[in-house]
């Protein structure tokens, strides 16, 4: 553990011992990047809260997001401001005071009345990014914008794609140099996916990459016919970026549409038709975008084992060798360690129930399926007891790498589910899944449809678990202060014993939470601030186990801040 | 859309005659006919196809926890109008609240197989 502590100074090193200096001389310490930093580790060095006054916690403010539906905004804290976005579009950017929750300014963007058709899951906005004096943030109807940072006025705002086929952004752009980077949603409407890099000062467009290859490109024979253009391989999650490979690392979303009869053979002996690069890791070159190596976490994808899931970067020492990972645990119910310079698979073992494959073969890095297609849905056949099932072992919200623990800390799922595929016609800004499923199953290790868990990256095990009985369970944010917070769908908001799992305080904020808390420092006192507002889209897909997460707390929108 | 159309409803039906409230029903004898009303059989087939093509909103067997969205509940909130409002709403959609416009995607033949299974499953209060 004490070398996986060292290697973590010698790359994020500069930024973290600034950091740590900064809040002892009662400064202030930001939390500049959705994931506090870009290697997306969601890990604070602050110490101030810990395990031993952790109970004393208080609400110091609040602030209404203005709106109800999933609130699943990671709020920004640079210089002595708090910035964040409410859901649906989103309808609001507010700045405010980070230190006692005035307000500074407060954007409207101007969204058309019909985006909401063609989102898929919940009308969310997971954030925005701060660099150069400029807020920026992606939009519901697939725009990116710019603000000035301390006025809140507009500065740019550019069309990505075409909202009315079913592009749309939910997460917010990557910071790079001069660039902001942002990915795309679509997976379930046919889009095809990509990534794209446009200049900060102007809204430019620098490169974009498409996840799928083209006709004449290395990759695109994986595809049957035509299916690549509707195949998917959205980018609706965050990147992470290494500054100094000057690498830019994104993943992309299930193939589309789920049915792969539409794709290759539909069959687990899916030969050349692995539908590059849908659920995979992608590197990319951060100035060119040219992608430097791929990485496919579920070849011929029918499950919706959407590999969105953040790359959390970090070098960990496996058996006496210095390893540059890349952590990613997949909706597929493995978690993978990948070296990021290769894109090789160093390790994927099973955080969760796994049954339709029963390993990854680390020599050629492919999953091996359970026997007979037994659980590959096929056109007109079901597979029964699939497990995970589609919403995955884990989704999108984040996990958090303690380099003080050295163990990764994320929200799981129990569950399993029935699924076939159908035939379907492709329709531009339709749902289009070719499929049908039956998520009301749970999985097989109890009557908790979720849990709360430490993992160890170099053992490749869990280490700690804490069950929750409903899903799901929110995105976590560890600290130097021994902790682990996050929250659940009952709207109760935890901390957690990094070492040991014991959860030391519990507060009810009265409204699910999804989305991890953030920690921040202003005039040397230490923040915990966390968004909560119950997730709405999703429990669709779960019948009466959807039913039954609704009744678990209302919707909302809040933004509260706790201080000792 | 639906906020406006329950209201004005209610409101007609509170202050205003017996005929005034049925011209603001829809017309009877203009009424869609489901032809498949009462088969079992299609009912089954319609879950399957409300399972894939409405279900990511509506849920699974349109077992649903948010009211507005639940088709379980046509009955009680449109009574006798509950068949014409389904066909409106799929044919022309609420773009503003999401539900976009199926005409021209999904056949009549598709629609009313759905129909036919949310019959079977119209709640009771």
């Amino acid at each position: 553990m004490g070398s996986i502590e060292r290697r973590s100074a010698s790359w994020l090193g500069i930024a973290v011992l600034a950091m740590a200096s900064a809040s002892a001389s009662g400064q202030s310490t930001e939390w500049p990047h959705y994931g506090n930093d870009q290697a997306n580790t969601r890990y604070s060095p602050l110490t101030q809260i810990n395990t031993g006054n952790v109970q004393n916690l208080k609400v110091v403010w609040a602030h209404s997001l203005g709106t109800l539906e999933t609130q699943e905004s990671s709020p920004l804290v640079v210089g002595d401001t708090l910035y964040v976005t409410s859901s649906t579009g989103p309808r609001y950017v507010f700045a405010l005071d980070a230190k006692t929750g005035a307000r500074k300014w407060t954007y409207q963007p101007e969204l058309p009345s019909d985006y909401m058709a063609t989102v898929c899951c919940g009308m969310d906005s997971r954030g925005l990014a701060v660099a150069d004096g400029k807020v920026f943030f992606g939009r519901l109807d697939a725009k990116l914008e710019a603000l000035d940072a301390k006025t809140g006025k507009r500065l740019w705002t550019v069309t990505i794609a075409d909202y009315k086929k079913g592009h749309s952004i939910t997460s917010p752009p990557l910071i790079v140099k001069d660039l902001v980077i942002t990915g795309i949603a679509g997976g379930e409407f046919g889009i095809r996916g990509f990534v794209s890099a446009y200049k900060q000062s102007t809204g430019e467009r620098v490169w974009r990459t498409y996840t799928i290859p083209g006709p004449g490109e290395p990759g695109n024979e994986t595809w049957k016919e035509d299916s690549w253009k509707t195949g998917g391989g959205s980018t609706w999650g965050v990147g992470s970026y290494d500054a100094k490979r000057n690498v830019v690392y994104w993943s992309t979303s299930n193939a589309g549409p789920w049915g792969a009869h539409t794709r290759g053979t539909d069959s687990s002996d899916y030969g050349i038709y692995s539908n590059q690069w849908t659920a995979s890791q992608l590197a990319f070159d951060a100035d060119s975008g040219k992608i430097v190596w791929g990485y496919q976490y579920t070849p011929h994808d029918t499950w919706d084992f959407d590999g969105i899931n953040e790359a959390v970067l970090t070098d960990l020492n496996v058996g006496g060798k210095q390893i540059p990972a890349l952590l990613h645990a997949d909706r597929n119910g493995f978690f993978y360690v990948l070296n990021r310079d290769t894109g090789k698979v160093v390790a994927a073992d099973p955080f969760v129930t796994v049954n339709w494959a029963t390993h990854v073969d680390l020599e050629t890095g492919r999953p091996v399926e359970a026997a007979n297609n037994e659980k590959r849905p096929q056109l007109g056949k079901w597979a029964r007891n699939v497990c995970p099932n589609l919403i995955g072992g884990k989704n999108w919200s984040p996990m958090s790498y303690s380099a003080q623990t050295g163990l990764a800390y994320l929200p799981a799922f129990n569950m399993c589910m029935d699924i076939a595929n159908r035939k379907e016609e492709y329709a531009p800004g339709k749902f289009y899944l070719a499929s049908e499923f039956d998520l009301g199953k749970v999985g097989a290790t109890g009557s908790n449809l979720g849990e709360f868990l430490a993992w160890d990256p170099v053992a490749n095990k869990k280490v700690w678990s804490i069950e929750e009985p409903n899903m799901w369970a929110g995105g976590a944010m560890s600290t130097a202060g021994g902790l682990v917070f996050y929250g659940n769908i009952e709207g109760l908001l935890k901390a957690v014993d990094a070492k040991t799992g014991k959860v030391l305080w519990q507060f009810r904020v009265g409204t699910g939470i999804t989305q991890s808390p953030v920690t921040y420092t202003i005039d040397g006192k230490q923040y915990l601030a966390v968004v909560a507002g119950r997730i709405k889209g999703p429990p669709s897909f779960f019948g009466a186990l959807g039913q039954k997460m609704i009744e678990q707390s209302p919707e909302g929108g809040i933004l509260m801040v706790f201080a000792l | 859309m639906f906020e406006k159309f329950a209201v004005t409803v209610l409101t007609v039906a509170a202050c205003t005659s017996a005929l005034s409230e049925v011209a603001m029903g829809d017309d009877e004898a203009a009424r869609p006919v489901n032809p498949y009303a009462g088969d079992k059989a299609v009912a089954q087939e319609g879950a399957s196809l409300l399972n894939q093509y409405c279900a990511h909103c509506h849920g699974q067997w349109a077992v649903q926890g948010e009211r507005p969205r639940d088709l379980r509940r046509l009955r009680i909130r449109y009574g006798d109008d509950a068949i014409s409002m389904f066909r409106t709403t799929v044919e022309e959609g609420r773009m503003d609240k999401g539900m976009p416009v199926w005409k021209g995607v999904l056949s009549d033949e598709v629609l009313w197989k759905i129909y036919t299974f949310l019959e079977t499953v119209q709640a009771e209060d």
